[in-house]
């Protein structure tokens, strides 16, 4: 009976200060909220290991990360077999690499799809555990040289390119020019390594090389047996390359002693490039979130805390009249529970539109280039709902005890005879002065950090990139290795790659709503990633000293479409081609530079006539290339990676194989743009695909979707953490004035005015404010400093983030503690004294 | 037998109350704390206010000490009218005319007992630093609580605690000193001390105003006045056996 009793007198308090439980629960809401929200978004896209099918982790075995490239590098295959073969902690290992293809339609009656592709040892989907929901999977017969050449296709290729025909399954396609038979469909939703819609077969020469080879060329992903670790599957991995190592030709020995490891052991999840490169950034949000719900369970301490204070003597009535400690510690317990249980209800429903719209989200960032991984797809299952309840009891019992604590430590003796209420004492002041600073502290470092993230993006978005946008489409064109095979850059089958493209551009400036054509291996804002390079004369003594640079190649007339120019010599012409184009070996080969560089490297104005090449750590090099133009500066990749590098080299496509990308600069309206695109392609040759077909502003923006939206988080958990510090100030500060409300009446009554009084509590915050903000700049610059480490911060976003955000808070803060400093100056002293 | 005119005879009227009336009001409830009081305190007088609990004494010292506002009825105070005033000016008044001593000693825990006594001289205009430090010597010297100077109020006993307390009270020589049951929260012995330093005040020309129900302190004054439901029923010299009907 006293149960019930003890629920209904909880109810009746908090139903009687609605405003109170109101704010107390929507507190509650947004904390939990955001950390059940943050914690699914975390834990499906990075923490959680990939199980698929079976009941151990897929792990990925891949080369070393590469910070100037901002990728991981594949790894040699002839390692990554002496693993498969001599691991005993491995289910299963299979290799891949991933690719594009353009795809025909069954009877080549439709135009070329591009499609993401994965070429895989046979024993792909026994690894994943997914078998196909048509056909079969892969046998080792389909890798042996000259078997007939097979595909397995995504469902939803199938049903999309192919309307979900059942007879699909031994069919043939045109499959990048190649004559190709179907086997076999994937289940909906497999994807397998990250955004496959076909899988293809290595061949057998590819999979098993008998000696090792200077570049790597494959990935590999694993399951580990049951019962046991990543870390232990490292170990022997180690251990195994170590003693292959030793038996490797002198030019492979700097693999046994590669920082990092030459061949490195992960979750298969930080295989995703944007995630790994940013794993610093989910780090530190995954931390802010955890202490906003630290500042979720002060705040509702603190409210609860300074009911119980407002309270007390009712406490200590009851403390009189014998109750148990544990029942007294219960009737504490009942009103945040009631507010916890409440506000975990809704902060349910929040996370659950937080994961709604991220998901939509996800499918605008990708949208274009359909390279969403498969398990970017966020939900509130098991695992939320355990968080939630978990994070439920934490704050039930972190906020429901702090009043307990309270109303058992008062003097219960004072309390009753009045003498020492309203007296705050040293340990419960000390204790408010510490709440006070960490919420500055906390609100401070999220808010900063978001507000640089935004502002730094925002930036990168507006910046200049040194070229004009407007009326500009861009796509990526794919011509099919059938018809224009690579064959290791022989020189029939560049001529043959690069006629295409000239013939291309040439029809396309030939139509009255086309200016002109270029084509870029990456164009200015996109791309990135750099590599050392040498001036012939100058070396630095150690190679990695040499200065960076990137490296693009661009056709014979690039900058008109873009709008850059040639400042010094001249553009790349027939004078850069030898007679016969098959020939251009032997002729000297020329590259353009752009002012930064000339200025920075060659500052006596002699830069045209010099000589450079790229290399790299490994002995590999390019042939010197002559300087024999200066161009206009442009950013190649964002304004805000820190593989984005100021010195750009062009060379001239003619003389390399090369996925290219095409910009046209039009008139009219962007559809009849892409229209023409499209039917001069089909005209020439319809195998061609060209995709991410878009306009050069949203190409330029495309890679930064994912950091604002990561960005944007960061700014709600940041606007959350202020409202929190706001109200967590607040009742701060009402708490501390009504437990020194007899210190306050006795200074009125002594004399000191009302403004005296506010400006007391004034003072006080300020001192608050100072320690707060010193902590939390403190803070803010170290958190910075670990994600200035994949990412540029610019000037005037650290002078928005560092001055201007603390300038809000002390606004904030001040504002908080003047509303209820001046509300207790509207009463009467003897209010507070007690004159009755 | 001296009459309560005879008393008054060549005196300055400090403090004049006329009709005053408090009602306080709550939910649904209104409370007539005091009805129709008029009153006059005399410059060195030494004043004491008597009754029952729940009769309106502390409400009365509470409108005496510019504490609270009267509802109705006009208040005089050393020549200022302090009936309708803004909050800042009963501020000043307060500061400098009243001096408060309190039951449950009101010391500010974080002070020390020289920081205490200074408190109100703090919040003074018209004095600077070292006009604030002498008197603040001059006050502990007075009331022998020099060596306790940077002691806190949690270091002292209950008597040393209400003698920190008067001596804040006439640090800054107030006109009147207000005092809300001084001795209440005290022993016996401590009482007395405290009623003795009250006496030693009054023989100085302070003049003092203390609510007590303890008829012993009540009787130590020069008059007193009784107040029940909210009235003064009797208003008489103690010296006199005679009550002076209302």
């Amino acid at each position: 009976m006293s149960f019930w009793i003890d629920i209904k007198y909880a109810l009746r308090l908090l139903l009687k200060k609605p405003v109170f439980t109101a704010t107390s629960v929507l507190i509650v809401a947004i904390g939990l909220g955001l950390t059940v929200y943050t914690y699914s978004l975390l834990n499906q896209l990075i923490f959680k290991p990939l199980t698929l099918n079976g009941d151990t982790h897929i792990i990925a075995i891949e080369g070393e990360y590469k910070e100037s490239l901002g990728r991981r590098l594949p790894a040699d295959p002839y390692h990554l077999n002496q693993i498969s073969a001599e691991s005993e902690l491995l289910q299963g290992m299979s290799l891949y690499s991933t690719g594009i293809r353009t795809i025909g339609g069954l009877g080549n009656k439709t135009s070329s799809r591009k499609l993401n592709a994965s070429f895989s040892q046979w024993n792909l989907f026994e690894v994943a555990g997914v078998q196909p929901i048509l056909g079969r999977g892969f046998k080792p017969r389909d890798s042996d040289i000259g078997a007939e050449r097979v595909t397995v296709l995504g469902y939803e290729v199938w049903q999309n390119h192919f309307a979900g025909n059942m007879g699909i399954v031994g069919s043939s396609v045109q499959v990048s020019g190649v004559p190709t038979r179907i086997i076999g469909v994937m289940p909906e939703g497999f994807a397998l390594p990250a955004v496959a819609q076909i899988w293809q077969p290595l061949s057998a020469e590819i999979l098993k090389p008998t000696e090792p080879a200077n570049r790597g060329h494959l990935l590999a992903l694993a399951r580990l047996k049951k019962g046991l670790s990543l870390e232990q599957f490292q170990r022997e991995m180690r251990r195994i390359l170590q003693r292959h190592y030793q038996t490797l030709p002198q030019n492979f020995a700097w693999r046994a002693s590669s920082p990092g490891g030459y061949i490195t052991a992960f979750d298969f999840k930080l295989t995703n490039d944007k995630v790994f490169h940013h794993y610093s950034v989910f780090v530190a949000m995954l931390t802010v979130v955890l202490l906003i719900l630290l500042l979720t369970c002060i705040n509702i301490g603190n409210l609860l805390l300074a009911r119980v204070n407002e309270r007390i003597k009712e406490v200590a009535i009851r403390i009189a009249l014998g109750i148990p400690r544990k029942r007294l510690v219960l009737q504490m317990l009942w009103e945040s529970i009631f507010i916890c249980c409440l506000g975990g209800l809704v902060a349910f429903s929040l996370a659950g539109w937080g994961v709604n719209v991220s998901n939509s989200v996800f499918e605008q960032i990708f949208a274009m280039s359909g390279e969403k991984p498969f398990w970017w797809q966020l939900n509130l299952g098991r695992d939320a709902i355990i968080v939630l309840l978990l994070a439920i009891v934490f704050m039930i019992l972190l906020t429901g005890l702090i009043p307990a604590w309270r109303a058992l430590s008062g003097d219960l003796n004072g309390l009753l005879r009045d003498g020492t209420r309203g007296a705050l004492g040293k340990k419960a002041g000390r204790a408010n002065k510490a709440l006070v600073v960490t919420e500055i502290a906390l609100s401070c470092v999220v808010l900063v950090v978001a507000t640089m993230l935004l502002s730094t993006s925002y930036s990168a978005q507006n910046a200049d990139y040194g070229v004009d946008t407007q009326n500009r489409i861009t796509a990526t064109l794919r011509l099919p290795s059938g018809t224009y095979p690579w064959n290791a850059g022989a020189p029939e089958a560049r001529k043959k790659r690069n006629d295409y493209y000239y013939q291309l551009k040439d029809e396309l400036e030939q139509l009255p709503n086309i200016h002109a054509v270029a084509y870029f291996s990456s164009l200015p804002g996109t791309g990135g990633g750099n590599s050392h390079f040498e001036v012939q004369g100058k070396p630095a003594e150690v190679f990695n000293e040499n200065p960076v640079w990137n490296f693009e190649i661009v056709d014979r007339d690039a900058w008109r479409a873009v709008g850059m120019k040639i400042i010094e010599g001249r553009s790349f012409d027939l004078r850069d081609l030898a007679s016969d184009s098959r020939d251009l070996e032997n002729t000297e080969s020329p590259v353009i530079i752009n002012v930064a560089m000339a200025r920075d490297l060659f500052p006596n104005g002699d830069a045209i006539g010099q000589r450079v090449r790229s290399g790299n750590d490994e002995g590999w090099q390019t042939e010197w290339r002559n300087i024999i133009g200066i161009v206009s500066d442009t950013v190649h990749g964002s304004t805000m990676q820190a593989t984005s590098a100021q010195h750009n080299g062009y060379g001239l496509m003619d003389r390399r194989n090369w996925t290219m990308n095409i910009i046209i600069h039009y008139s009219g309206l962007q559809s009849q743009a892409e229209s023409s695109l499209l039917q001069v392609i089909n005209k020439i040759d319809a195998d061609v695909a060209a995709y991410h077909i878009q306009s050069y502003d949203n190409l330029i923006k495309q890679p930064m979707m994912l950091v604002n939206a990561v960005n944007t988080i960061f700014l709600w958990c940041g606007l959350v953490a202020l409202f929190l510090a706001a109200s967590g100030i607040y009742a701060v500060a009402a708490n501390t004035i009504t437990l020194r409300s007899q210190e306050i009446a006795t200074r009125r009554a002594l004399g000191a005015r009302d403004k005296q009084i506010i400006k007391l509590f004034l003072k006080q915050a300020c001192m608050q404010l100072l320690f707060g903000l010193a902590l939390g700049i403190s803070l803010s610059l170290w958190v910075v400093s670990q994600i200035t480490k994949s990412m540029i911060i610019g000037g005037n976003s650290y002078l928005i983030g560092l001055a201007g955000i603390p300038i809000f808070i002390i606004v904030m803060v001040l504002i908080a503690t003047y509303i209820p400093s001046s509300k207790i100056t509207k009463k009467e002293p003897s209010e507070g004294l007690h004159q009755s | 037998m001296s009459t309560r005119q005879d008393v008054t005879n060549n005196k300055t009227a400090l403090v004049e109350l006329k009709d005053l009336n408090k009602v306080f009001f709550t939910d649904e409830v209104e409370t007539n704390a005091l009805n129709n009081i008029n009153l006059t305190i005399y410059k060195g007088e030494y004043l004491s206010i008597t009754g029952p609990s729940g009769c309106g004494k502390s409400t009365l010292l509470s409108l005496l000490g510019l504490l609270d506002t009267p509802t109705s009825g006009l208040y005089q105070l050393a020549g200022h009218n302090a009936s309708n005033i803004d909050p800042d000016e009963r501020a000043r008044i307060r500061n400098k005319e009243i001096g408060f001593v309190f039951q449950s000693f009101n010391l500010i825990s974080d002070l020390t007992v020289a920081e205490n006594i200074e408190l109100p001289l703090s919040y003074r205009t018209d004095l600077n630093k070292n006009q604030c430090k002498d008197m603040v010597l001059s006050s502990l010297e007075k009331f022998d609580l020099t060596h306790r100077a940077n002691h806190y109020p949690s270091q002292l006993s209950g008597g040393q605690q209400q003698r920190v307390a008067v001596a804040r009270a006439i640090a800054g020589k107030p006109a009147i000193i207000l005092a809300d049951e001084p001795t209440g929260n005290l022993d016996s012995k401590n009482a007395q001390s405290v009623m003795a330093l009250l006496d030693e005040l009054h023989q100085d020309g302070a003049t003092i105003c203390m609510v007590t129900h303890d008829p012993a302190s009540a009787e130590r004054a020069q008059r007193v006045i009784e107040v029940f439901d909210g009235k003064i029923v009797s208003d008489y010299e103690v010296t006199s056996t005679q009550a002076i009907a209302v």
